[in-house]
């Protein structure tokens, strides 16, 4: 046990001397929180009602599907493994390390837009706060199961940037944190389905029935998990 | 098990390319061992096999004991620092690493510098106290001193020697033939897929039919005679300078390199 949290404080440290996870869990999402935040509240009065979880949502896709998968590339995808396979180190450490610490650098940063958002734009905080944090939670770790799968399939950092964005953008746009997904066409509202962040949205704002939010991230997840244990199981031949 | 290594008709292709073609070698407790070959005769393929990196088609590979390894290709988190990595290693495998041995190979000046931030040949050294984490039995060290300066060189062929001192079995690939004959008690060589020696150095020189070349000057000049016999031709030359009363200004004798006789295996003579 102790060896884990050691891996995982150490991740921790790496995270924050590496300055990428920093920039896409802190300074990006509550870059994009101080405007986008100041328009949406300025514009759609309304949107004060969903504003901590939209921004929520999107901070948490950023982090996960963008900023976490290059740091699992660069140990999957590289000589770090086989250092680690070769000398006994369990396969498993590094991404249940990376997945922890970036866990908790999203959550922070959930946190932050919580304190923030009803000072700076006057947005209503959740009425059940303890039930917020939950689903905030279970979208994070879902979120960043499909974060693990972009990580450990695509080696090349270049080409990770672009699969990355290829599943951070559509998640964003058709989640519903933007504009409204009934303005949507049907394959695309049927689209925006297949991401966490459209369940992950309704959920957090207690939109509809809680069961029928939390299944599909559920079914998300499990899918994720079981492709993430067979690419790491994956051996060179 | 008596041995340490036992290598049992293990073959491995790429595709249609077959590297290894049923290879058999034995490893004892204790020994140092090298893996011979020209670039791309499947040194690190079957490395990577004892290792359990790669598998393979056929055969079977018997490890009595831990095994620590030092890659020819490794690499760390370009943030992490050498300590940590070490730290993390030892926690895992719940020992520690004697301070001398983070001595010998220089760690503690490299606390600081992250790990992207180190030479090729610092690289390699945090990479040998990784393997070294965990007191393991066996040691494997792909190309262990390449990159290295001459005192990282001798610092790491003193860690090795006192590795077996301390009982540990150590097998290593090298490009580096006066390495490999300085330190290792036996050698394989691989040449087409196939191990086409295991023996001593001495072994090996026999083989490819070696003979020493002695190589006398005198006042008279130099003389240079080629024996298989070394001790009987300095004896026979020795009375004969004598009786000549020739005073002897230097003696040599060449008994060949082990890179010598690798060439002569690699290009297929004495097989």
């Amino acid at each position: 046990m102790s060896a884990f949290l050691y891996a995982v404080a150490l991740q921790w440290r790496l995270d924050i001397r590496s300055k990428t996870l920093l920039i896409t869990c802190y300074l990006v999402p509550l870059l994009f929180f101080a405007i986008m935040g100041g328009i949406f509240t300025a514009i759609t009065p309304e949107t004060k009602d969903s504003l901590i979880a939209s921004m929520t949502v999107m901070g948490i896709s950023m982090g996960a599907m963008i900023g976490l998968p290059p740091s699992l590339a660069e140990l999957y995808g590289s000589d770090i493994k086989k250092a680690y396979q070769a000398n006994g180190i369990p396969i498993g450490l590094g991404i249940t390390a990376i997945f922890l610490s970036a866990w908790i650098h999203l959550f922070l940063m959930s946190v932050i837009i919580y304190l923030i958002a009803p000072v700076a734009f006057d947005a209503l905080l959740p009425v059940h706060s303890l039930r917020y944090f939950g689903s905030l939670a279970l979208f994070l770790t879902v979120s960043l199961s499909v974060g693990g799968v972009l990580g450990l399939s695509v080696k090349n950092q270049a080409k990770l940037t672009m699969v990355s964005q290829l599943v951070f953008l559509p998640s964003i746009m058709l989640s519903g944190i933007l504009f409204p997904v009934g303005l949507l066409p049907d394959a695309l509202k049927f689209l925006g389905k297949i991401f966490p962040a459209s369940w992950g949205y309704r959920l957090m704002l207690g939109d509809g029935s809680n069961f029928l939010n939390i299944l599909p991230l559920l079914v998300i997840f499990f899918a994720a998990g079981m492709i993430c244990v067979a690419l790491l199981r994956r051996r060179k031949v | 098990m008596n041995s340490a290594i036992q290598v049992n008709g293990l073959e491995k292709k790429y595709g249609a390319h077959i590297v290894l073609k049923g290879i058999h070698f034995t490893v004892e407790k204790g020994e140092i061992f090298a893996l011979l070959g020209v670039n791309g005769a499947g040194k690190t393929t079957t490395l990577e096999c004892m290792e359990g990196l790669r598998g393979y088609d056929a055969g079977s590979i018997l490890i009595d004991g831990t095994l620590g390894a030092q890659l020819q290709s490794a690499s760390l988190p370009a943030h992490m620092r050498p300590l940590e990595a070490i730290r993390l290693f030892e926690k895992y495998k719940r020992t520690k690493l004697q301070k001398s041995v983070l001595e010998n190979l220089g760690i503690p000046e490299l606390a600081k510098k992250q790990y992207g931030e180190l030479s090729t040949g610092q690289k390699r050294r945090v990479h040998l106290a990784l393997a070294l984490t965990g007191n393991p039995d066996i040691l494997i060290l792909d190309e262990p001193t390449s990159g290295l300066d001459i005192n990282g060189r001798q610092n790491l062929h003193e860690q090795i020697r006192k590795l077996k001192k301390e009982g540990k079995t150590v097998v290593l690939a090298s490009h580096d033939m006066a390495e490999v004959e300085e330190l290792c008690d036996r050698i394989a060589i691989l040449h087409g897929g196939k191990i086409v020696f295991v023996g001593t150095v001495e072994e090996l020189a026999k083989k490819v039919g070696k003979r020493y070349l002695v190589q006398v000057k005198t006042t008279a000049g130099k003389q240079s005679v080629a024996t298989g016999d070394i001790g009987e031709t300095l004896l026979v030359l020795l009375e004969d300078f004598k009786r000549k009363q020739l005073p002897i200004l230097d003696i040599r004798v060449d008994r060949g390199t082990l890179e010598q006789h690798f060439m002569k295996i690699a290009k297929g003579e004495g097989e």
